[in-house]
């Protein structure tokens, strides 16, 4: 190993850690530890001057490591690691010590908050000594994106590339494009035609000459990695075909909710109880009437079937509303005379316009009810006396009373779910579902649409309930994710990752089964085992698993860990 | 000088450690026994981190992974979960009490419930008394 010149740096964070910790002894003890050339302690490290100071010691005293006892390094690590690699000091040759949100932050006996800062600081240098200069490395970025999907979300996120002047596959496996939208008459709030929408994108995916639209068709594997990906599609179950694949955008949608799983609304045994999509039908064709041919008098829609309850999905599916508030237009306009009643348990109106939409819909002559949530209106037919078919009886929230609303037709408002072959989607492109079945995005806020595996991307409704204009931005902000790593042409690959010595690799392939990315390929030739750089996400769980010691975790390599085991138990 | 148990700690980078900074945000207060190392992954955490460093004085060791259910890397925290009860026969046939070393869930957005684990195990360690192992086990560092 070259002489080490370790540089430690032991920030005060003004009085955040000054205030408990004696920052002062705490440098005073690195100086004295193995390896260190300089120990310096400062107000603020992360400021321009503290970082400065690391670029200048390791510029002018030939620093080789460098320490920074702070703040949590998910708070700074890039900082410092940035500072390094300015001043020539390959990044990986930093490394902290969490002395704020770890110790001075949770501990108030100076003492032996000092103490602990001490053990943590010497881990770092400890640790330090053995890191070793990592480098990343560079792939190949093919250009085409395969789209699986070809409802709004997949012809928006297909048009968009192939307008950028980039080859998409859409494979779909049903007989059209469209999806779900073509089975909805007009859009809320502004009553604009959902298949005038979809045809639009339909005929201008049509004539995209770099879109290939694979109807009827699946994707039955996915290798590879970003950039480098390989998918077996087959077409009528036939025999596959491999399509070279950059990345891969998941817009498989939804499909909606039961409504015959709840029983007290006699979905399936009352002939006029219908679901929003049977509604949907009528609309397009034109013509409101009951099962036997006749106007309805009377209206009932009810919200929230399937969602936001214990017993189905506690979710709220984010489209009833405003769809409850156009159905309650639609029936005025159609049958001026009937009398429309909206029960609801809260109502959402939360997208642009939609505040506005239920003031207007309230001013045609809505009657709104309120019902609790966990409770349930009950459905029954109506007796002979009555001028109506069925009768709803509701605890009414608003007036605080029990009543009875007459109907001739009852529209269930049905939520979304996730589809049931959503985990064969997930364990095909090796993504997350949550505990609904819901695809996990990379970040709920900051990164919705990609997802923990490079060059996969989720959009639309496959994620989580949303309207079309939700699903509209996400497919184009994944297109906008993918058409930048095209442009830049090549992928950069993150220097930590596993490898395995093939010296000592028995080739019992225990690894390749436990990598959740397919990232370790067994060569049959040399019966080795090797790892795919760009697919490793470096957990490690590869490298305490394999009985022979033959697989290396970059930059968490088990003598870095028993330095820092060596380091805080000294 | 009353006896004072040291803890270590390996915590998984996206969960654990992310409700261990959690907890000093919040500046929930717990005993300073504990050291943390960081790992990407409780997968990552080999049983010989755990006798390594009851080899090295260390009282106790706490392994602290995501939920199951939510690991980053979908399901390291199963494979961290199926080692443990290994890892404490094997514990068990060093001659250290399995209850020095402990596997607890601790998810990103729970910074007090990593400040009570903490505290918890702090006093039973307490209550057990220095691991004698130190100078019995000797553990050699293997070569990767």
């Amino acid at each position: 190993m070259d002489d080490l010149k370790i540089g430690v740096y032991v920030c005060n964070c003004g009085t955040n850690i000054a205030h408990v910790i004696d920052a002062e002894s705490v440098r005073a003890y690195a100086a004295t530890l193995p390896g260190v050339k300089i120990a310096r302690s400062y107000r603020y490290m992360c400021s321009n001057p503290g970082q400065e100071m690391i670029v200048e010691d390791i510029r002018s005293q030939g620093l080789n490591r460098v320490v920074v006892a702070a703040c949590s390094p998910r708070m700074h690590e890039k900082t410092f690691r940035n500072a390094c690699r300015s001043a020539g000091l390959n990044p990986y040759l930093c490394d902290m010590a969490n002395i704020r949100e770890q110790c001075s932050w949770v501990h108030s006996d100076s003492v032996a908050a000092t103490e602990k800062a001490m053990a943590l600081t010497r881990a770092a240098v400890l640790r330090v000594a053995c890191q070793e200069p990592l480098a990343g490395l560079t792939a190949e970025m093919c250009p085409t994106t395969l789209v699986l999907g070809g409802g709004i979300a997949g012809l928006t996120a297909a048009l968009e590339l192939a307008e950028g002047g980039f080859p998409v596959v859409i494979v779909e496996r049903a007989d059209k494009l469209g999806g779900n939208l073509t089975r909805v008459d007009l859009t809320a709030p502004h009553f604009d035609s959902a298949r005038d929408l979809v045809r639009e994108r339909i005929a201008h995916v049509r004539s995209n000459p770099n879109i290939t639209v694979m109807l009827h068709s699946e994707l039955r594997r996915l290798s590879g990695f970003v950039g480098n990906f390989t998918g077996e599609i087959t077409t009528n179950g036939g025999k596959p075909t491999h399509v070279k694949l950059g990345n891969v955008v998941v817009a498989t949608g939804y499909k909606e909710f039961d409504a015959g799983r709840v029983t007290h609304f006699g979905y399936g045994k009352l002939p006029n109880v219908i679901t929003s999509f049977d509604f949907e039908r009528m609309l397009r064709a034109g013509r409101i009437e009951t099962r036997d041919g006749r106007l309805p008098q009377y209206a009932a829609i009810i919200h929230c079937v399937g969602s936001r309850s214990e017993e189905f999905h506690g979710y709220c599916s984010r489209v009833c509303c405003m769809t409850a508030l156009k159905y309650a237009n639609e029936l005025k306009s159609a049958i001026p005379t009937c009398y429309v009643s909206d029960l609801y348990i809260d109502m959402h109106a939360f997208g642009k316009g939609c505040e506005d939409f239920y003031k207007r819909s309230s001013e045609v002559k809505t009657m709104f009810l309120m019902y609790g949530k966990g409770d349930h209106p009950v459905i029954r037919r109506a007796g002979s006396g009555d001028d109506c078919d069925m009768l709803i009886e509701v605890e009414e929230r608003l007036s605080g009373e029990h009543i009875e609303i007459p109907a001739d037709l009852v529209i269930l408002l049905v939520g979304m779910e996730a589809r049931k072959d959503a985990t064969d989607v997930a364990r095909l492109v090796n993504i997350s579902q949550d505990k609904s079945g819901w695809f996990i995005e990379s970040h709920p806020k900051l990164d919705p649409v990609a997802t923990t595996t490079d060059g996969v991307y989720i959009v639309g409704t496959c994620a989580s309930p949303k309207d079309i204009p939700d699903t509209v931005a996400q497919a184009r902000a994944a297109a906008a994710r993918i058409l930048a790593k095209i442009a830049k042409g090549k992928i950069e690959i993150d220097g930590v990752f596993a490898e395995v010595r093939e010296e000592q690799c028995s080739g019992c392939r225990m690894c390749n089964e436990l990598c959740p990315y397919s990232a370790i390929e067994f060569d049959a030739d040399k019966r080795r085992s090797h790892v795919i750089p760009a697919a490793c996400k470096a957990c490690g769980a590869c490298v305490a698993a394999c009985p022979s010691a033959a697989i290396k975790g970059r930059h968490f390599t088990d003598t870095q860990i028993f330095a820092q085991i060596e380091g805080v138990l000294l | 000088m009353s006896y004072e148990p040291k803890l270590v700690g390996f915590l998984c980078n996206w969960c654990s450690y992310t409700g261990a900074d959690l907890a000093g945000t919040s500046r929930i207060q717990y005993p300073p026994n504990i050291r943390i190392i960081r790992v990407m992954c409780s997968a990552r955490i080999d049983p010989s981190f755990v006798l390594q460093s009851l080899g090295k004085g260390a009282d106790g060791v706490l392994i602290c992974g995501c939920h199951p259910g939510d690991c980053h890397y979908s399901e390291g925290n199963y494979k961290a979960m199926r080692r443990y009860p290994l890892l404490k026969r094997l514990l068990d046939a060093y001659g250290i009490e399995p209850e020095r070393v402990r596997l607890a869930w601790v998810s990103a957005s729970v910074g007090q419930r990593f400040a009570d684990v903490v505290a918890d195990m702090t006093e039973r360690l307490r209550a057990l008394g220095p691991c004698r192992v130190k100078t019995a086990l000797q553990t050699d560092q293997i070569e990767r």
